[in-house]
């Protein structure tokens, strides 16, 4: 339990009120158009995104889940939090395709790259997909709140849950994506700027980085300094080849789309960069900004390691960075930390309040009930669907308890199936639309008979999840490789006007010489001038 | 660095290049240098140091690559992006 002195108070209530405020300061930007309530008309300079990136995927279940695997594994863990090296290639690569084909959402863009029947229903799965997993990351990330609030002041966990959530919805309400990119640039600020005094505070607190090494090697732990202390080839809690797996997955996955589930907010704010330019910018930058506060958090555990070796428990262990914050920080300050809390919280809420509700209004609502909804009606249903998602998602909170599981289980497991597809339907001409939508349905049976029903029943043994990844993409292949191949290639038509647009990479030799063939682009050996 | 294309057409800059390759090969090792060399850093390690150095070093060259390309497909792009929005507006209400 923590105790409040006056000037906590004082922190938490101008903070909260600031950041509200802040959002619906820009509530007429925000109704506007449908445009302005998702994508902030499309204008935004790079370094508003990147801070909305970096601010949404810091969040109160990060913490939690970064000093989980640090705890556990040492600086090794580091590795478990570099899947969001995806952007590293995305920002140059998908980020510059995607935002050429100025779809609001992933969902769009399915029927701008596939036609037909099969276009249609992956839009429309890829919509109430995604509408259920806002809600279902809005329950997860806000019953941490609630696990938070009741470590902290003893309350019961849904009144942090419904609180905070709640609060972030008065902006998001109003203002829409205007409303949460403001918000999220103040809140990322003010969360860099707590994690890097708190994270500093607990090293301090632990004697200082010699002290850190010097305890360290004295309780026998000196491997957890070392990032690349493998357990072996194939052997052990953190084997070579896991983490070659973990490199694959996030290095190469930056030529998909979707295939991390980051992708998705990502999406948006791609979208809402004023450039081509200023959209690879941001997805760059504000990634670059989580490997750097990933680090920062994972050396404060190790101090906090040297200060508590001995804790077994996950969901004891799991609030290491948290304990620093409210043990050592003295009074007065222990506010500001909860106020940076409350800006780390709302900042990911706010992102998937407005998310799901751009699913629900353009690909659900607009797409398949009323096309020519005006931009006011469009608004108010984006409204109204956030206020749905804000419900669900106290539904689904209450429904949760061990968040590292659940966490790790999205994602890494219900990626697996759709990882090499979601880069094919990127880098590849011939893959379909029904290639596409048989490995979502692949994926959904694959991921919980490997994971949990074979085992359950002793059909197999547990697999470790580098070796559960291969296989649910092996055997996925098998059933959406024939499935594109027996089914027509997409209409030539469609590919041709998607190329020009998108100009994706990879294999697309006949789509790009059909396009030279109408005169809609140059072919290779035509001059171009310029030069360099 | 002579080699590094500061001047593009349109059409050049649409297509795939080496400065693309380039940067899929730097961003990726940047990211890497920046995880160990801040955590190396803070435990006032020498090397973690030299890691954020050559991760900095890194960043300039990347971007003394690949700007002048975004800058010119982005250029290009925004000129044809209104046409493109009229059109995704005309098959959002299903009218194309």
């Amino acid at each position: 339990m923590v105790v409040f002195g006056f000037l906590d108070w004082f922190w938490l209530v101008i903070f909260i009120v600031l950041m509200v405020v802040c959002g619906v300061l820009f509530f007429k930007l925000g109704k506007r158009s449908m445009s302005d309530f998702f994508l902030a008309g499309r204008g935004l300079p790079w370094w508003l995104p990147a801070a909305s990136v970096y601010a949404t995927h810091s969040a109160t279940d990060t913490p939690i889940w970064v000093s989980g695997v640090i705890y556990k594994y040492g600086l090794r863990g580091l590795w478990y939090t570099f899947f969001s090296a995806w952007c590293a290639i995305s920002a140059f690569a998908s980020t510059r395709i995607f935002r050429r084909s100025l779809a609001y959402t992933q969902a769009e863009w399915q029927t701008l790259r596939f036609s037909g029947l099969g276009a249609e229903l992956l839009r429309g799965w890829i919509a109430g997909w995604q509408v259920f997993m806002n809600m279902f990351v809005l329950g997860w990330v806000g019953i941490a709140m609630g696990k938070l609030c009741r470590f902290l002041f003893g309350w019961p966990e849904w009144l942090g849950l419904i609180l905070f959530s709640s609060l972030c919805a008065v902006y998001v309400l109003t203002a829409g994506y205007w409303g949460v990119v403001m918000a999220d640039f103040q809140q990322g600020v003010i969360a860099f700027s707590v994690i890097v005094l708190v994270s500093l505070w607990g090293i301090a607190a632990a004697g200082g980085p010699q002290q850190i090494m010097i305890k360290l090697g004295r309780l026998g732990q000196s491997w957890r300094l070392n990032p690349f202390a493998f357990s072996g080839w194939t052997s052990g809690d953190f084997p070579l080849v896991w983490f070659v797996t973990m490199l694959v997955i996030a290095v190469i996955g930056g030529f998909g789309m979707g295939t991390a589930i980051d992708w998705y907010p990502e999406a948006q704010r791609i979208q809402s960069a004023r450039t081509i330019r200023d959209a690879s910018y941001s997805i760059w930058a504000g990634t670059a900004l989580i490997i750097v506060r990933n680090s920062l958090w994972a050396v404060a555990i190790l101090a906090f390691f040297t200060l508590y070796p001995q804790i077994q428990s996950t969901a004891d262990y799991e609030m290491a960075w948290y304990r620093l914050g409210f043990e050592f920080l003295p009074v007065g300050l222990v506010g500001f930390f909860f106020a940076a809390i409350v800006a780390i919280h709302l900042s990911t809420i706010s992102t998937h309040l407005n998310l799901g509700a751009s699913y629900a209004t353009r690909d659900l609502y607009q797409h398949y009930f009323n096309p020519r909804a005006s931009d006011k009606e469009l608004v108010w249903v984006g409204r109204v669907s956030t206020f749905i998602l804000l419900l669900g998602s106290f539904l689904y909170g209450l429904m949760m308890q061990e968040i590292t599981q659940w966490l790790i289980f999205a994602l890494w497991i219900m990626a697996a199936g759709i990882w090499l597809p979601s880069i094919l339907q990127v880098v590849w001409w011939r893959f379909n639309a029904w290639g596409y939508l048989s490995s979502w349905i692949a994926n959904l049976g694959l991921s919980w008979l490997i994971v949990w029903v074979l085992p359950e029943f002793r059909v197999i043994p547990v697999l470790p999840d580098y070796l559960q990844f291969w296989l649910m993409m092996i055997l996925g292949a098998l059933i959406y490789i024939p499935i594109t191949f027996l089914t027509p290639p997409e209409d030539m038509d469609r590919l041709v006007k998607y190329y020009v647009m998108s100009r994706p990479l990879g294999r697309w030799k006949p789509v790009r010489e059909q396009a030279q063939r109408q005169g809609l682009l140059q072919t290779e050996n035509q001059p171009s001038g310029g030069g360099g | 660095m002579g080699w590094i294309r500061k001047n593009w057409t349109a059409a050049d800059a649409d297509r795939w290049t080496k400065e693309d390759y380039l940067t899929f090969i730097l961003s990726p090792l940047i990211y890497f240098l920046l995880a160990v060399g801040v955590a190396m850093s803070l435990l006032l390690l020498w090397y973690g140091w030299v890691l954020l150095g050559v991760s900095v070093i890194l960043l300039v060259i990347m971007i003394k690559i690949i700007d002048p390309k975004l800058k010119a497909i982005s250029e290009d792009y925004e000129v044809k992006q209104k046409e493109y929005l009229e059109d995704l507006e005309k098959i959002a209400r299903w009218e194309d």
